[in-house]
């Protein structure tokens, strides 16, 4: 009784969001978002160590929560979102918004998919739908900077989707089955996974906003409403640090040399975040700078991790208290700034217009794009005309060929007789002359 | 029932319809359907003794071979027999709405049908006769009946259509008669059968072969001895030209076909190959005429000497499956060319005209004789599922296995060129007319006649083996191989 | 006739017979002309769904009938015709329901109807054809319906997106025919058989089998849209949305898809034309489709005519698949056979749905337009992250299996392909659905027709979301048992199990 309990909260925890994400489902109920959280609240409760597998969802997939990072994790979302969910509708007096309860609920239910999920594939699609409805959450509820801000994070996740399905192909063209274990130990034992880690390690890097690629977190921060901004470290950065520790062969290989380059950006990550945040000390941009280093901290401790296994099996607890107390922290932090501005009527300081510019690869791409465009204008319209210069001189010699055949064969129609005496007699000399050779 | 003498019934019959037509005039439309009837009953009975007891010699007033006349009945003159008994039973209806209430008057109808009777007969006399004098005296008669029925239509054009198409068919049988008198002083016999025993190649034989064949290739209008064609064709009345088109030029492909089989199998590559050369020029010839034509008439003339020239294109590939793909191609195109015309001869007779370029306002409001229109175009093209197919596909066939590729390639280029003519119709159905115009009703058997023939032409592509099974009896090809 | 034989017949004649009927339907007889093709396309799935019952239980399906000395006009029901027979015949029941409700009133409906009727009858004699000439005749005949549907309107356009259409696709016929009938003359046989039937010719013969798989190809490429020979694809989405829809999704451009795989299975061989070495140009030219065809998406405003260069990056997959040579990236392809129908199909209804209801026509005329029409724009998104290849929508099955099937050769170079091309799906399509969902609508839509309190007809409404729900459980439903993923492993299992 009990399994088939857990079994049906197991699943009930991300569909129950998707469920109620569709507007006519929810149009009923009071508090919807609320009410989407109590399955996996509910999970919290039972014993540790329950899964299930569902072989014919998907390519085969699974959810189950495990005793430790999981559960640790789905009780930091459920808070976090919890508090969200109050929020989302109350900033400023707002009515509330359908679209953007639909966008909430469908992150919601990428997030606990997420965290519940056994194996690739099924982690893979949860984030996936998570960053998706991320994205729409962002631009739904944000001004113009957060949608500059979600736009960049689009193109990150497509990117970061992209190398996350080839790390998937590999890790499924190696391993028997794609079970987080089974794939940990098939890289462990598999003779190049270069390419795995390094598509495994770009693709979360750009997910998780990691320094050098953390430029949509500050605009996303600074200028989202407070409910999404609060769920920013919580949600698409956690979930992609969760997804580094649950997708790397960490505690089975050893790869110094690559440790060594992760940890140095993580040291200069921290030192990023302390500098930049000393300087430009405001109180909205200090949730950007903590993710940001404790981000930078965290990658610091995955290098040591994957350049001597022994460090990660015995302080590997630490990562997934790292990623609980980024959300945790980024959360508390947005949430006290909302507190103090509400309270002191605290003015941000006037914004530098600098960051508002478009973010250098649309740039490029409309550079790009303009530069294509150009050279298609220019040259193809050469290339047309010589072509067309071509098909032209062929109509003409078409038309004289018309023309000759029209005039033979209206000399035809006017010779009738005398043609035909002559082909008749031609043909009876051509026999006769033919028999003669013969 | 299998000792009635089917093959003189299958002459007689047509004959006596034609005198009764001619005698009563008035009566002349039930006379004609009625024997019409009679006819495609006749060649059932014919053709189910046929395939029962095998290729049939009957002699006429039982005198035998060399001097009285024979007639004889294989699976080949079956075939043909049965072609002109179904064309002829469709042109039948059709003239029987065509001309009722045509704007010719009673007068051009009570001419019509005589002459058509007994144009059946000189046809059915030709593909049963026995002997190369017969087949002079058929082919003669046939085309002076085709002459009568082009200058039917009156106008000047119709006259000097008809009397071009005389000078041609007379020139053409009197080539034709040379040939067989030479053949006549060599062997002593006119006899199709003995002939084939006797002749050996010699100046004379030579001679004769080449008098024979210019004269038949004239009136087969082969390029370039097509040009009366096309004026011919398309001036005569609507029935008349499916008539020429499906049927009468045929007739001396039968005799061709029949000569080079039979008499002539000496007869060198080289030839053969001019004739393949020639057809394929009649392929393109044709084909690019047709596409320039501006009248629906013409263009479907046009498109008559460039299916001619496919028939010739089994003679240089000289194989059992290229004789019958050709005969196959004669079948279709002799269904499908039909409806073509009947087609033409419904817009003609609904808007007056047949300008190309004028034609949607009449499409569009007779959807069946468009239908007709497009199926037997289908056929033409070669694409499937038709008659036109079949005969494509063998007449490929025939071509690779000889290792002849380019002849295929005629086929093919020939097949893209019709696709074109045909769509630019066809097109005209689906453009948007604006301004309607006077029109007068289109009887109903017209167009439901032009959709049987077209539905006929699609249908052969569906039932090849049976007729294909037909050819078979008494084959000329399988006992000759073929040249 | 027996049973057996006749089903395959039967099944045709679902269709055919209420095609010719409504021919001769006059234009006022609405009711008549709906039931009659509601009962038909009804019919067929029944019949269908009986016909793959008794496949799956080992029963032959056979009709026979002689068309020329030594050739059949066969048709058979083997396990890949069902795939095709099955996705037609359900599309086709949605197709016709959209397209009462998208021709209301319109003029010429009997005419589109019957020969609507026509292109079904022939893409189902295209899946069910036994032999290589069988195939030839449907395949024409399917040219042959589709041309009055494309020329449908009667407009310049129409007429001369009509002409082009034939001048393709009746060239690539020939090409076809020359190749089935010199095929022929080499091998006396031209029946589908598993493994093919060629292997066993002589060796004096490859360079001639070579020639004739080109001729082959490149007549069925013509359909398939592969480049260069895609040109008519784009001019032909002048047609109405449900023809569009078909075109796009089930008739041609499958037939031309479903073509090649026949010729690389059952009438080549898997391994043979491998050791012919045809597959690798193959997959190339397949490859350059996809990325060209995305290419020249990106830029089109039309918003049809983006689908279409998008259709002929697509259907290149199930081309990848099959020239990929391996049995996991083959299921790749036969899925995405399917999969691509359903999303496509999607994407076309919505795309009807905007220029019917609102006159859009333009990408650039849809901004916010979510809003307006909620329903159809959450199919299209969906439609849209099944292209893209989003978990868990149908799309990334397939891209999955082909991906993981180019690994399994050690074809590396195809995942690349992949990413590239999903990318440059991502980039046309998000900014349509960013456009729909979140940018402010202009005001007035060009044409707005108005539905009472629904957004639009629920004729018009009701077929996209049916065929996106599609989507998501062919996505989310791939392993599930009697699913298209164990059927499709269970036809390459017959070409590739030792």
């Amino acid at each position: 009784m009990n399994t088939v309990l857990s079994a049906l909260l197991l699943i009930l925890a991300p569909l129950l969001p998707l469920l109620l994400a569709f507007p006519a489902l929810r149009s009923r109920l009071p508090r919807p978002c609320h009410i989407a959280l109590l399955p996996a609240l509910i999970l919290l409760t039972v014993p540790p160590g329950v899964s299930i597998d569902l072989p014919w969802l998907l390519l085969g997939t699974g959810l189950g929560i495990d005793d430790g990072a999981g559960r640790l994790l789905l009780a930091m979302s459920v808070l976090i979102w919890a508090l969200a969910a109050s929020l989302l509708h109350t900033a400023k007096g707002q009515p509330a918004d359908d679209r953007l309860t639909t966008c909430f609920l469908l992150t919601l239910a990428g997030n606990l998919g997420a965290i519940l999920a056994t194996d690739l594939v099924g982690f893979f699609t949860f984030s996936v739908l998570m960053g998706y409805g991320f994205y729409a959450l962002l631009v739904a509820g944000g001004d113009e900077g957060a949608r500059r801000a979600a736009r960049v994070y689009l193109v990150f996740l497509i990117l970061a989707d992209l190398a996350l399905f080839e790390a998937l192909l590999i890790a499924a063209a190696t391993a028997k089955d794609l079970g987080f274990e089974s794939v940990r130990q098939a890289m462990a034992q598999s003779a190049s996974p270069g390419l795995y880690l390094s598509m495994v390690l770009a693709g979360f890097a750009l997910k998780a906003g990691v320094w050098p690629l953390h430029v949509w977190l500050l605009p996303a921060f600074r200028s989202s409403r407070p409910a999404v901004a609060l769920l920013l470290g919580a949600v698409p950065v956690a979930i992609a640090l969760l997804g580094l520790v649950r997708w790397l062969p960490l505690g089975e290989v050893s790869l110094p040399a690559l440790g060594l380059v992760i940890q140095a950006m993580g040291v200069a990550a921290m030192l990023y975040a302390i500098l930049a945040g000393a300087k430009r000390a405001s109180l909205t941009r200090l949730p950007a700078y903590a993710a940001i280093f404790i981000t930078g901290l965290f990658t610091t401790v995955l290098g040591m991790g994957l350049s001597d296994p022994e460090v990660w099996n015995r302080q590997g607890n630490l990562a997934c208290f790292l990623i609980v107390s980024l959300g945790f922290g980024v959360a508390i932090l947005v949430a006290a700034n909302g507190w103090l501005q509400a309270r002191c009527q605290y003015s941000a300081l006037p914004e530098k217009q600098a960051d508002d510019s478009s973010p250098w690869f649309e740039r490029w791409s409309v550079a790009v794009t303009r530069w294509a465009a150009q050279m298609g204008t220019d040259t193809l319209p050469r290339l047309r005309a010589a072509w067309l210069a071509n098909v032209d001189r062929c109509l003409r010699r078409i038309r004289i060929w018309q023309r000759t055949l029209d005039g033979s064969e209206r000399f035809l129609q006017r010779w009738a007789y005398a043609v035909t005496l002559f082909l008749l007699l031609g043909i009876v000399v051509v026999f006769v002359g033919a028999l003669s050779w013969i | 029932m299998s000792d009635i003498h089917w093959p003189v019934i299958v002459i007689l019959l047509p004959l006596a319809g034609g005198v009764a037509c001619f005698l009563w005039p008035r009566r002349s439309v039930l006379l004609g359907l009625l024997t019409a009837l009679g006819v495609v009953a006749c060649v059932a009975g014919l053709g189910w003794q046929v395939v029962e007891q095998g290729a049939q010699r009957y002699a006429v007033g039982g005198w035998g071979a060399p001097l009285g006349i024979d007639l004889y009945a294989d699976g080949l003159s079956l075939l043909m027999l049965t072609v002109t008994a179904v064309v002829g039973l469709g042109i039948s209806v059709y003239s029987s709405g065509y001309f009722e209430r045509a704007r010719y008057g009673q007068d051009r109808a009570r001419h019509f049908w005589p002459v058509w009777m007994f144009l059946w007969t000189a046809l059915n006399a030709l593909f049963l006769s026995a002997d190369i004098f017969n087949l002079y005296v058929t082919l003669e008669l046939l085309g002076l009946a085709a002459v009568v029925l082009v200058a039917l239509a009156g106008g000047a054009d119709a006259v000097s259509g008809a009397m071009r198409y005389l000078l041609v068919s007379l020139l053409g049988s009197l080539f034709y008669l040379l040939g067989v008198a030479l053949l006549y002083h060599s062997f002593g016999s006119v006899d199709i059968a003995i002939l084939a025993e006797r002749v050996e190649p010699s100046p004379a034989v030579w001679a004769a072969m080449g008098l024979m064949i210019a004269g038949l290739l004239l009136k087969t209008a082969l390029f370039p001895l097509h040009f009366w064609l096309p004026s011919a064709h398309a001036s005569a009345p609507a029935p008349v030209s499916a008539l020429l088109s499906a049927l009468v030029v045929k007739a001396s492909f039968y005799i061709l076909l029949r000569l080079w089989l039979e008499i002539f199998p000496f007869a060198n590559a080289a030839l053969a190959q001019l004739l393949g050369l020639l057809g394929a020029a009649a392929v393109f010839w044709g084909g690019f005429q047709a596409l320039r034509q501006t009248r629906l008439k013409m263009l479907i003339a046009y498109s008559t000497v460039a299916q001619l020239g496919y028939l010739f294109l089994a003679f240089p590939l000289a194989s059992i499956t290229g004789w019958t793909g050709a005969l196959y191609m004669l079948l279709s195109h002799a269904a499908a060319k039909t409806a073509m015309f009947m087609a033409a001869g419904n817009t003609l007779y609904f808007g007056g005209h047949d300008r190309i370029a004028d034609l949607d306002r009449a499409v569009q409001r007779m959807p069946l004789t468009m239908t007709a229109f497009a199926l037997a175009g289908i056929s033409i093209m070669g694409l499937p599922p038709s008659g036109g197919f079949i005969a494509k596909w063998l007449l490929l066939e025939a071509a690779i296995r000889s290792g002849q590729w380019w002849w295929g390639g005629v086929l093919i280029l020939g097949g893209l060129l019709s696709a074109a003519w045909v769509f630019k119709v066809v097109g005209y159905a689906f453009t948007r007319s604006e301004a309607p115009h006077e029109a007068r009703a289109v009887p109903a058997t017209m167009e439901w006649t032009a959709l049987l023939m077209a539905v006929l032409a699609i249908l052969l592509g569906l039932f090849a083996p049976w007729l294909l099974a037909l050819l078979e009896i008494g084959s000329p090809f399988n006992r000759e191989n073929a040249g | 006739m027996n049973w057996d034989a006749a089903l395959p017949l039967l099944v045709l004649a679902s269709s055919l017979l209420p095609g010719l009927v409504i021919f001769f339907l006059t234009e006022e007889r609405v009711a008549t002309r709906t039931t009659l093709n509601l009962a038909g396309a009804v019919l067929k799935l029944m019949l269908v769904g009986v016909m793959i019952w008794g496949v799956f239980h080992g029963a032959h399906y056979e009709t026979r009938l002689p068309l020329l000395p030594g050739l059949d006009l066969l048709l058979r029901a083997d396990s890949l015709s069902m795939l095709f027979v099955v996705l037609s015949s359900i599309l086709w029941l949605v197709t016709t329901v959209y397209a009462v409700g998208y021709l209301e009133g319109s003029p010429n409906r009997s005419r589109f109807f019957g020969f609507f009727s026509l292109c079904v009858t022939a893409t189902v004699g295209v899946a069910l054809a036994g032999n290589l000439i069988t195939f030839v005749l449907f395949y024409e005949l399917l040219t042959l319906a589709t041309y009055p549907l494309i020329v449908h309107r009667g407009t310049d356009e129409a007429r001369r997106a009509g002409r082009t259409y034939l001048v393709y696709t009746i060239a690539g016929g020939t090409l076809l025919l020359v190749g089935t009938v010199w095929l022929y003359t080499l091998s006396g046989t031209l029946e589908f058989t598993a493994r093919g039937f060629l292997s066993g010719l002589d060796a004096t013969h490859h360079w001639s089998l070579v020639v004739i798989f080109v001729l082959l190809v490149a007549g069925l490429g013509v359909k398939a849209a592969l480049i260069p020979l895609h040109g008519w694809l784009p001019q032909a989405m002048v047609a109405p949305a449900p023809v569009s829809a078909l075109l796009h999704a089930v008739a041609v451009v499958k037939a031309g898809a479903f073509g090649i795989v026949r010729v690389v299975y059952d009438v080549y061989g898997m391994q043979f034309s491998a050791s012919l070495g045809v597959t690798l140009p193959l997959a190339i030219v397949a490859a350059a489709t996809i990325i060209y065809g995305s290419m020249r998406a990106l830029f089109q405003d039309d918003l049809k005519r983006r689908l279409a260069f998008s259709t002929v990056s697509q259907v290149a997959y199930i081309v990848l698949g099959i020239a990929i040579a391996g049995p996991i990236a083959a299921v790749g392809g036969l899925v995405h056979l399917v999969h691509q129908g359903v999303m496509k199909i999607t994407l076309f209804f919505c795309a009807g749905n905007l220029a019917e209801t609102l006159g859009i026509h333009k990408v650039s005329e849809m901004n916010g337009v979510g809003r307006r029409m909620p329903w159809t724009m959450t199919a299209f998104t969906v439609g849209v992250f099944g292209m893209i290849g989003v978990p868990p929508l149908a799309g990334f099955i397939s891209k999955w299996y082909l991906g993981l099937g180019a690994l399994d050769v050690g074809q590396g170079w195809v995942i690349f392909i992949l990413a590239g091309s999903s990318l440059l799906n991502a980039a046309y399509f998000l900014p349509i659905l960013y456009a729909a969902w979140f940018k402010a609508p202009a005001g007035t839509w060009p044409a707005e027709r108005s539905f009472g309190r629904r957004e639009t007809a629920w004729a018009l409404l009701a077929p996209p979301l049916v065929t996106a729900f599609l989507t998501l459980a062919l996505g989310l439903l791939a392993s599930a048992p009697f699913g298209l993923l164990q059927w499709a492993r269970f036809i390459t299992r017959l070409e590739y199990a030792p």
